[in-house]
């Protein structure tokens, strides 16, 4: 792949498209001649990566070691994925050991998940066609599942229960991560275990303290695999990519002063609960007026793209400066026009993510004979079983703080979510895909419309704080239509 | 129609249902490149199982395979290879 290509699909739309959808607040500098030339320069590079630095500096907690390595890797291209993986081990055990309460142990639970995590990889590639090659994710996520229930059963008083825990938490937060790599391990021209690492927790934002100190589980441009076919070949394609990265940063910092102001003058000045607050007021039987309950479920909704935007631009901006063209996660949302679109522009890497480890396995192998049911049943083992499965493995606390049946009965709101989810994208994928109507009401306005209206009230049961039972939930969906149970 | 010429046409209507007119060749990057989804590249593969006879089962699956043209000519003399056979 060409790093020249675009990263993003609006930049396909046609031809004739009017002037004032072509307008942008960021220049497409990265398509001028002279300023690629520029950034190729000994003086061009620095620009950028004192740009680039300003710039993270306003949104990041570790920006100075950010941008040390970035700088590295800029001036030595060609040691990329060694640099890649150094600078993953040194931000992994030194950057965030402030954040460790006590050092030598965290960092003895670190190398044991990676070890098990390379021992995994190493054994998956050297017998590609043993039992356990062939099945190598389903056998790893399957170990680690077990792992849960053997922990969450081991009495509390046991010597072994908490560094139990911690292991199996700290796993938890590899486990896609390890997971891409042994999907890499199948394919032709794998990486060695050395770059393997690189990408476990890659440095620019998957760490354990990132953007906003919140643990992010998603593998922010995938695996090793990606990152072999989206690296720069040449310096033009670095000033390229950098270019772009340059630019997704400054948009991220734009978006994140807006998101200031959003939440000002949403929930300060215009005094509209939080989605929790209203889900809590509602639960205690203290009815909202039904048209507040719109305005939080909707301010919600908005802010939650809005967050997730600004942390997604922010990785893959660092992504690109350290050389590699990744895909940006948040594109245009509002913009799709059908759910299966939405969930796609929403958060790509993890619709990656759950169409890698889990649509696809199930889709290739099941119903082959009969398409529809092939896609449903593939939908929903990506969409409700693999969705269900990822936050349920990330928010292990919750196992840990209420037990394994507390945690489980907890989560039903969420399969709940899961379950429609699955749901309406099934429904979006069966139904027959044709042109466009023309006109900017029928054609965008009125689908990209009904598809936010979907999701607004699917986050009903999405955005769950797992506090409150499902008829809960039920009770607040049915205020919004002025509806009391 | 020549069998690739088919696969031209295929993505042709795949782009254009995503309002995407653009020309292409078949060095063209579409999955990578972003160009198209996973949506997309279950139609692909149902194509290549259907008209080609592919088992991915058997060959494993990866976007990169299924990325341009000539990725897909690559595959599927590689799928067609002797040492595939049986």
């Amino acid at each position: 792949m060409s790093v020249s290509l675009p990263t993003t699909p609006r930049e396909f739309a046609p031809l004739g498209a009017s002037g004032l959808a072509n307008f942008r607040l960021i220049p497409r500098i990265e398509t001028y001649p002279a300023v690629v030339s520029f950034a190729q320069t000994l003086l061009g590079k620095l620009m950028l990566l004192i740009l680039f630095a300003v710039g993270l500096a306003y949104n990041h907690e570790s920006w100075a070691p950010l941008v040390f390595f970035l700088t590295l890797i800029t001036f030595l291209p060609s040691q990329r994925r060694i640099l890649l993986t150094a600078s993953t081990l040194v931000f992994t055990f030194l950057v965030t050991w402030k954040t460790y309460k006590n050092w030598p142990y965290v960092a003895t639970l670190l190398c044991l998940t990676l070890l098990l995590g390379a021992l995994l990889f190493w054994s998956a590639a050297r017998w590609p066609r043993s039992w356990y090659g062939r099945r190598a994710v389903l056998i790893f996520l399957s170990g680690f599942a077990a792992l849960v229930v053997f922990a969450a059963t081991t009495p509390q008083d046991a010597w072994f229960s908490h560094p139990l825990w911690d292991f199996t938490y700290m796993l938890s937060t590899y486990i896609w991560f390890i997971g891409y790599s042994l999907l890499d391990a199948k394919m032709e021209g794998h990486d060695a275990v050395g770059l393997q690492l690189g990408s476990y927790r890659p440095f620019w934002g998957s760490t354990i303290e990132t953007v906003g100190g919140v643990g992010w589980n998603t593998p922010f441009a995938k695996g090793a695999a990606y990152l072999r076919r989206i690296e720069a070949r040449s310096a033009e394609q670095l000033a390229v990519t950098q270019l772009k990265g340059v630019k997704l940063l400054a948009w991220a910092s734009l978006i994140s002063f807006f998101a200031d102001l959003y939440k000002h003058y949403v929930y300060v000045s215009l005094r509209i609960p939080t989605y929790s607050q209203a889900l809590s007021l509602s639960a205690s039987h203290v009815h909202l007026p039904w048209y507040l309950c719109w305005a939080s479920l909707i301010a919600n909704f908005f802010g939650g793209i809005i967050s997730l935007s600004v942390l997604g631009h922010t990785i893959i901006a660092c992504c690109r400066m350290a050389g590699f063209n990744a895909l940006r996660n948040t594109y245009r949302p509002l913009s799709s026009r059908t759910i299966a679109e939405f969930f796609n522009r929403y958060y790509f890497y993890f619709k990656e993510l759950l169409v890698d480890f889990f649509f696809y396995p199930v889709f290739l192998r099941c119903f082959k004979k009969n398409y529809k049911l092939r896609l449903v049943v593939s939908i929903f083992a990506a969409a409700c079983f693999g969705n269900a499965f990822f936050h349920f493995s990330r928010d292990l606390n919750l196992v840990y703080s209420f037990g394994l049946a507390r945690a489980l009965q907890g989560f039903w709101v969420y399969l709940f979510y899961c379950f429609a989810l699955a749901t309406a994208i099934s429904i979006s994928r069966l139904r027959r895909r044709g042109p466009a109507p023309s006109g900017f009401i029928r054609g965008q306005l009125l689908p990209s419309f009904c598809v936010v209206l979907v999701y607004c009230l699917l986050d009903v049961f999405g955005s769950t704080e797992r506090n409150y039972p499902l008829i809960e939930h039920f009770r607040f969906f049915a205020h919004l239509f002025n509806l009391n149970i | 129609m020549d069998r690739i010429e088919e696969i031209r046409v295929f993505f042709k209507r795949l782009l254009a249902l995503r309002g995407d007119r653009q020309s292409f060749s078949d060095q063209s990057s579409f999955f990578l490149s972003g160009r198209l989804g996973s949506v997309d590249a279950v139609e692909v593969v149902v194509l290549l199982e259907e008209k080609f006879g592919i088992d991915f089962t058997e060959t494993g699956f990866d976007e990169a395979q299924i990325d341009s043209i000539d990725a897909i000519q690559l595959l599927i003399r590689t799928a067609k290879s002797p040492s595939n056979v049986g």
